[in-house]
């Protein structure tokens, strides 16, 4: 790598950094350690192609994506058992002021699956529509939509104080995919 | 409100508390890249030596001819340091772990877009305890004891190992093989010596579009690997195959050009690093058939050269930075837990508490600029060993290590 390209590479670190690390912190559920982790994973293998890469921005979201979905492949399992613990009891189920309210997503958000996670971020950080969602995680539009569908109904369970909500615009909608979500790498 | 908005303000809110990376990041990762590229080219005998550099409670060999130890071993304590020679000239030692050789890597280029990244080796010379040039062989793996080395001839991958006599210089018996090889690691008893087979040279250098300098030739022609019986010259070889399409370099079976096996430090399993992996190495069983990584040693790193220590307690980990400029991981095997110790890069273990490291002076500023040293776990000292390396990464006059228990 020549002085130009590490000048580039330190311009892009410089200027992205801080927007990128907020992706990653929201993919990790809020583990801020983790989140620097994968972050700077993504660099050094983008770093590597430096010279190759058209949009660095985009290359380096795809590799945090991608990292995070092989992470998601290997531990699913262990992550699935340490979701499935039984949902605090006690809290009234109205009436929680807003402030509380995001709290209490922001701790039922962190024990999703890393992929439930994963697709809510997409759709509604991100903002991306469900058709590039589906290329990101290598799956169909369908599945994206079932995936969206069974994260917001695991949140629900995760804090019944969520239950005073409406219902989401994709939990009206019929999911007709409820194949096991797989990835291919 | 209904949960798709409070998921979204929720998202929101962690994502805007967040606080900046912090200065240096971009620095840090080309650190880090660099560290692993120059791995991959130029130093992997150096791994190798770590291998052979941790056996320590082993039992010896029934002396005979074929003995790969030495009759007497003799515990020798005492640090012999020459802190103004780089490359070293005479005898580096730090308790029984000897600097058995160096190389010194070069690129022959052999066309404007084809080239070759060679080693030539400094073997020690028992006798006078100096460093002697020998350009006879591409690849010395330096078996415990320091009796006997492993040699490929030039031109990789080679159809034969040497078993080289340090005493004499001369090659005591030749392994024929199928499979060419072209990388060598014996294992910490010295019974065993795992080969790796490629049917390219892994040490070609190709330039790309777009780049100035040379890259290793990829993919990676990695095949397989032998487990050889140092004593008969017998053993069998094993295929391994790479899961997904090892061209994808964002794919989990991408490995380095040359990424060579190695016994693992317990000696059960055949492991090599995998970069792009999700926990960076693969372990096989005997045969060739991948196992999961045993717990104890799931802190490997297959960069950093000095792996586990010789009781098995301790991994040694990357560079820390933490608690002083330059500083590096010791992890504790079984339960991951982590001490700082001195040390830029650590290379090879010195007993269970101490290790041989690269490390900069004091109040060095550049990051190249190493020397050997000898670092302690829980010590704020370090034992300068060597002179201080010149030029830059990949740049000439550096030289590489090998370490091997005396």
């Amino acid at each position: 790598m020549d002085a130009e390209a590490q000048d580039s590479f330190r311009e892009f670190v410089e200027n992205r950094s801080s927007a990128l690390l907020k992706t990653a912190v929201l993919l990790t559920g809020g583990d801020r350690h983790a989140a620097e982790d994968l972050l700077q994973n993504a660099l050094i293998k983008a770093v590597g192609r430096w010279h190759r890469i058209d949009e660095p921005e985009a290359y380096v979201r795809q590799i945090l994506y991608r990292q995070q979905i092989s992470r998601w492949r290997l531990k699913w399992r262990r992550r699935e058992l340490t979701v499935a613990e039984p949902p605090e009891a006690g809290a009234s189920p109205d009436a929680a002021p807003a402030a509380e309210l995001r709290l209490l997503m922001r701790g039922a958000l962190a024990r999703l699956t890393a992929r439930q996670r994963m697709v809510l971020v997409l759709r509604y950080f991100e903002d991306l529509p469900e058709a590039d969602v589906a290329r990101v995680l290598g799956c169909s539009v369908g599945t994206v939509r079932s995936t969206a569908h069974r994260s917001l109904a695991r949140l629900r369970a995760l804090a019944p104080e969520l239950a005073a909500l409406g219902p989401a615009d994709v939990e009206s909608q019929p999911s007709r995919d409820f194949s096991p979500v797989e990835v291919r790498p | 409100m209904n949960v798709e908005e409070l998921v979204r303000d929720s998202l929101r809110e962690l994502a805007d508390e967040q606080t900046s990376t912090g200065p240096g990041l971009a620095d840090r990762v080309l650190v880090v890249r660099r560290r692993r590229r120059t791995r991959r080219i130029v130093s992997v005998a150096a791994a190798t030596a770590a291998v052979v550099a941790i056996g320590v409670a082993v039992p010896l060999l029934d002396s005979g001819k074929e003995d790969v130890r030495p009759a007497d071993v003799v515990q020798q304590s005492k640090d012999i340091a020459h802190p103004d020679q780089s490359p070293p000239r005479e005898l580096i030692s730090a308790g029984n772990t000897v600097l058995a050789a160096y190389y010194i890597p070069r690129t022959v280029k052999h066309s404007a877009d084809r080239a070759e990244r060679v080693r030539d080796y400094w073997l020690l010379d028992q006798k006078t305890d100096k460093y002697v040039k020998t350009t006879q062989w591409s690849y010395v793996a330096v078996a415990p004891g320091m009796k006997t080395a492993a040699v490929l001839e030039r031109n990789l991958p080679a159809s034969r190992i040497g078993m080289l006599d340090l005493a004499t210089g001369k090659v005591a018996r030749w392994i024929q093989l199928d499979h060419k090889v072209a990388g060598l690691s014996f294992s910490r008893d010295g019974l065993k010596l795992v080969a790796t087979t490629y049917s390219e040279n892994p040490d070609q250098l190709v330039k790309m579009q777009g780049s100035d300098g040379w890259d290793q030739k990829q993919p990676s022609s990695r095949t397989g690997f032998y487990v050889l019986d140092v004593v008969s010259g017998k053993g069998s070889w094993s295929a391994v195959k790479l899961e997904s399409d090892p061209t994808d370099p964002m794919g989990d079976s991408f490995i380095n050009a040359r990424q060579d096996f190695a016994l693992s430090p317990d000696g059960r399993h055949v492991w090599a690093g995998n970069p792009m992996g999700e926990i960076g190495k693969q372990f096989y069983d005997l045969t060739g058939a991948e196992v999961d990584v045993p717990a104890d040693q799931k802190h490997l790193q297959w960069y950093v050269d000095a792996w586990q220590s010789p009781s098995g307690r301790l991994v040694a980990g990357d560079f820390a930075g933490e608690k002083w400029k330059t500083s590096s991981w010791v992890i504790d095997a079984r339960t991951g837990e982590k001490t700082e110790v001195r040390g830029q890069q650590l290379l090879a273990w010195v007993g269970d508490a101490s290790l041989i490291a690269w490390d900069i002076a004091k109040d060095g500023k550049n990051e190249f600029h190493q020397r050997l040293v000898k670092v302690t776990i829980g010590s704020d000292k370090t034992v300068p060993l060597s002179g201080f390396r010149k030029g830059n990464d990949g740049g000439a006059g550096r030289w590489e290590p090998v370490f091997a228990e005396r």
